[in-house]
C-alpha cells in the first residue's frame, strides 16, 4: 500500500490538531462575534439582545480611534527603531573591529528585554518622573531645560514615552536574531567585495541586508503584530492615561470588559481587533510571497 | 496492517490530549469525609498583612477542626477584576473581600450576596459590637450583606514643624486652608503633594467636594445609576475647586505622573507641606515621621449646600457568597475574624482602624489612630469613595477626566457634561 498517496490516512493524522484548531481557535471567534451582540456580565446569567449597538458606539466613540491611532504609532516605530536601527546595531557588532568586544556588547543590549515589564515601567515612572527623574535631570545638565516636561503625565507626549521604553526594552532582542543570520552570511560574499574594493556601508547595502531579507520580514511581523498587542507596558505606566490619552486596543478592550463589566461591549471590540490583525497579516503574508518570489 | 496502526496511533494521541480533563473533584478530599473547605478571598497579599490572616486562619482551624479554609489574596487593582471574574464561576469564593457602596451593591443586586441579616439578628453580641457607621453603607433594603472589616476615612497630615515656622494652625474653613497653602507655597515649599498617576487620588478630592458643595438629597438620587442626572451646579463647582488648587500651584510639579507613594516619600523628605491620606496609612507616618505630623479634615465650605460635618472615607470588608454550600461554617469564619478578640489583635499587629468598638484602644494602637477613629465616629455621615460609590461606568469617564482638568486640557463643563451623557446612557441599559 503506498503510503504517501494514502489521503484518508493523511486526513486521519491531520484530525486531531484540526479538531483542537476548530475547537480552540476558529470556534471561540465565531462565539466571541455572536457575545458581542448581547449585553451581558461576566457574573449574572442574564443576556439581553442589542445587536450592532456596540459596534456603532464603537465607531462614534472618541477613544477607539484614540487607542488605533496609538497601536498604528507602537508598530511604526518599532519597526523603525527595532528592525532598523536593531539591524545596523547587529551589523556593527559583526565588523572586525568590534567582534572582539562583541559578547560584552550583545549581553548589554539583549539584557533589558529579559527584564519583566512590570519592573522596567516601575523604573521608567521614575526616569521620567518631572521632578526626580533622570531624563528631566539630564536635560537640566546639559543645557536642554525648555524640554524638560511631565512626560507621562502629559497627553501629548506620554505615548511617545511608553513607546520609548518599548524601544529601550526590545531593540536587543530582535539585534540578536539579525546577528545570527548575518553569522549565517558565508564569509567569502565579504571577502570578494572587499577585493572589488567595496566600503563598510556598500557591503552593508549589497550584501548583509538582501542575505538577512527573510529575518527582516520576520522581525517585522514580530513588531507589528507586538505593536498591535502592546497591553502591559501601557496598563503599568500610565493605565491609559492621562485622560485616556495612551489607550490602546487591548487596554481598551480590559477597561470594557473587567472594569466596566460589559462584556458584550468587551467581545465588539475583540471582534474588531482580530479583523484588523487578520487582514495586516494577509497583507504581510501577500508582501512576503512576493518577496519571495523575486 | 498499516491503517490499523495508524488509526491506533490516532487515538493513542486523542486519548493522551483529553487525559487530564474530567474526573476533578471526586475523589480529590482524602482524608475525613465530614471535613468542610471554606474558600476565603481577601486584598492583601503583601507579606506583612497576609501573614496575620495565616496565622489568624491557623487559629481558627484549630478552634474548628471540622472546617478548613482554603486562603487566597489580590491586591488592590487586581481584586477588582478578580471578583468580578471569579463570581460567575464555580470558583466562586465562600467569604470574599468587598468595597462597600455601589462596588458591594452590584453583587447584591446581582444575588450573589447571602443576607447576613438572620445570623446578626440571632447574635446579638456581634451586631452590637461592630459601629452602625460601618454596617450602614453594607446594607441594601434594610438587610444586612455585608461586615465591616476596616473603616477608613480621609484626613489631610501635615507636617508640624512647616506649620510651626510659620506660625499656622490647622484650617477649620475652605477660606482659611487656602491662606494656609498661599503662606507654605511663599516659603518655596509645595503645599500638597498628590500623586494622580492612577486617578483614584484626585477622585478622592471630588469625593469630599461633591458631598459638601452638592446638597445631600441630590447627591444620594444622583449617584444611584436609574436615578443619576449630575446637573446640579456643584458638580461643575467641586472640579473648579479642585482646579482652583491646581491653578494657584499648591500641588507638586506633575502631579499626573506622580505616584501616591511617591508623595510620601516627598513629604518625609519635607519636600511638600502636606498630603491626603487615608486613616490606615497613619501607621506609616507613625513608624517614618513619629510625632512630627498632625491631621485635620477636609475644610468645610462655608456657606456650601452639603452636610459640612461629613466626612471623606468608607468601611471594607466581607461578604458571603449565596452560592455557598456552607454558610453556616463561612459565617462562623467570618464572625471569628471580626469578633472583639481578633479585631484588638489585628489592630494591634496590622494597626488597621477596626470599626469594632473598643478593638482600637490606647494599649493596642498610637494616639493618632484612636483621634483620627474619633473623628471617624464623630462625623454625623460619611462620604464613600467616588469610584466605589457611582455606577464603575459613569467613574471609567469622571475619573481619568480628572487628569485632563489638571493638565488644563478639559474644563469642569465639558467633563460633568460627558458624566451627563454617559449616566443618561446607563439608564436607557
Amino acid at each position: 500500500m503506498k503510503l504517501y498517496g494514502n489521503k484518508k490516512t493523511a486526513l486521519l493524522f491531520i484530525a486531531p490538531a484540526l479538531l483542537f484548531v476548530l475547537l480552540f481557535i476558529y470556534y471561540p471567534i465565531v462565539q466571541n462575534f455572536f457575545l458581542s451582540l448581547y449585553r451581558w456580565k461576566a457574573f449574572g446569567e442574564e443576556r439581553t439582545w442589542v445587536g450592532l449597538q456596540y459596534y456603532k458606539r464603537i465607531a462614534q466613540d472618541p477613544v477607539f480611534l484614540i487607542a488605533l491611532k496609538n497601536n498604528f504609532l507602537y508598530a511604526l516605530i518599532s519597526i523603525v527603531f527595532q528592525v532598523g536601527f536593531g539591524l545596523v546595531i547587529a551589523a556593527i557588532l559583526e565588523e572586525t573591529f568590534f567582534r572582539r568586544f562583541q559578547g560584552f556588547f550583545r549581553t548589554v543590549f539583549f539584557m533589558p528585554s529579559v527584564i519583566s515589564i512590570t519592573v522596567v515601567g516601575l523604573l521608567f515612572q521614575l526616569v521620567y518622573h518631572p521632578s526626580i527623574g533622570l531624563l528631566n535631570n539630564f536635560l537640566k545638565a546639559v543645557g536642554l531645560e525648555n524640554l524638560t516636561r511631565a512626560w507621562l503625565g502629559e497627553s501629548g507626549s506620554a505615548i511617545f514615552a511608553i513607546v520609548a521604553t518599548s524601544q529601550w526594552q526590545y531593540i536587543g532582542y530582535i539585534m540578536l536574531l539579525f546577528l545570527v543570520a548575518i553569522q549565517k552570511i558565508p564569509r567569502g560574499l565579504y571577502e570578494s567585495a572587499e577585493i572589488d574594493g567595496a566600503g563598510a556601508l556598500q557591503r552593508f547595502f549589497y550584501i548583509t541586508v538582501p542575505q538577512v531579507k527573510e529575518t527582516i520580514i520576520m522581525t517585522s511581523i514580530i513588531t507589528v503584530i507586538g505593536g498591535f498587542k502592546v497591553f502591559d507596558e501601557v496598563y503599568v505606566m500610565t493605565a491609559g492615561g492621562p485622560g485616556r490619552s495612551t489607550e490602546v486596543l487591548a487596554t481598551y478592550l480590559y477597561r470594557s470588559g473587567f472594569r466596566n463589566d460589559e462584556m458584550g461591549m468587551a467581545s465588539a471590540i475583540a471582534s474588531i481587533i482580530f479583523v484588523i490583525t487578520f487582514v495586516l497579516t494577509l497583507v504581510q503574508l501577500y508582501v512576503n510571497k512576493r518577496i519571495a518570489e523575486d | 496492517m498499516r491503517r490499523k496502526i495508524a488509526l491506533l496511533l490516532c487515538l493513542v494521541m486523542l486519548t493522551g490530549l483529553f487525559a487530564g480533563c474530567g474526573n476533578e473533584g471526586a475523589p480529590a478530599q482524602g482524608g475525613t469525609s465530614d471535613q468542610v473547605t471554606i474558600k476565603f478571598l481577601h486584598k492583601w497579599p503583601n507579606p506583612e498583612y497576609n501573614d496575620y490572616f495565616v496565622s489568624a486562619v491557623a487559629k481558627f482551624e484549630e478552634e474548628n477542626p471540622g472546617i478548613k479554609i482554603s486562603m487566597d489574596s489580590a491586591g488592590d487593582e487586581a481584586i477588582k477584576d478578580k471578583i468580578r471574574v471569579v463570581m460567575g464561576t464555580s470558583e466562586q469564593p465562600d467569604v470574599f473581600f468587598s468595597w462597600s457602596g455601589e462596588f458591594a451593591k452590584n453583587f447584591i443586586r446581582e444575588g450573589n450576596v447571602l443576607d447576613l441579616t438572620p445570623y446578626l439578628e440571632a447574635n446579638a453580641e456581634w451586631k452590637d459590637g461592630i459601629m452602625q457607621a460601618g454596617l450602614e453603607p453594607f446594607m441594601d433594603d434594610g438587610k444586612y450583606y455585608g461586615i465591616p472589616y476596616r473603616i477608613n476615612g480621609k484626613f489631610f497630615v501635615y507636617n508640624k514643624e512647616i506649620f510651626e515656622a510659620n506660625g499656622l494652625s490647622e484650617p477649620k474653613t475652605w477660606a482659611e486652608f487656602l491662606t494656609v497653602l498661599e503662606t507654605i507655597k511663599g516659603t518655596g515649599i509645595a503645599p500638597i503633594g498628590l500623586g494622580n498617576i492612577y486617578p483614584w487620588a484626585g477622585a478622592h478630592y471630588i469625593t469630599g467636594l461633591n458631598q459638601k458643595l452638592v446638597p445631600d438629597d441630590v447627591r444620594r438620587v444622583d449617584y444611584v445609576k436609574e436615578t443619576g442626572e449630575y446637573t446640579d451646579p456643584g458638580y461643575v463647582k467641586a472640579l473648579e475647586y479642585l482646579k482652583e488648587l491646581k491653578d494657584n500651584g499648591y500641588f507638586q510639579e506633575g502631579v499626573n505622573s506622580t505616584e501616591h507613594n511617591m508623595t510620601l516619600e516627598m513629604f518625609y523628605g519635607g519636600q511638600v507641606g502636606m498630603v491626603y491620606v487615608e486613616l490606615e496609612e497613619f501607621v506609616d507616618f507613625d513608624e517614618n515621621f513619629a510625632d512630627k505630623w498632625g491631621f485635620f479634615p477636609m475644610p468645610a465650605i462655608e456657606g456650601a449646600p452639603g452636610n459640612q460635618n461629613f466626612l471623606t472615607g468608607a468601611p471594607d470588608g466581607f461578604m458571603v457568597s449565596s452560592k455557598t454550600a456552607h454558610p453556616e461554617e463561612a459565617v462562623k469564619f467570618l464572625e471569628f475574624l471580626t469578633n472583639l478578640e481578633n479585631s484588638t489583635e489585628m489592630v494591634k499587629t496590622l494597626g488597621w482602624p477596626s470599626p469594632v468598638i473598643g478593638a482600637v484602644n490606647s494599649e493596642n494602637s498610637s494616639e493618632s489612630l484612636v483621634a483620627g477613629l474619633n473623628a471617624v465616629s464623630e462625623a454625623e455621615g460619611m462620604a464613600l469613595w467616588l469610584d466605589t460609590d457611582i455606577d464603575i461606568r459613569i467613574s471609567d469617564v469622571y475619573l481619568p477626566a480628572l487628569q485632563e482638568l489638571l493638565n488644563n486640557d478639559k474644563t469642569p463643563e465639558q467633563i460633568m457634561k460627558e458624566v451627563q451623557d454617559v449616566s443618561q446612557r446607563i439608564k436607557t441599559e
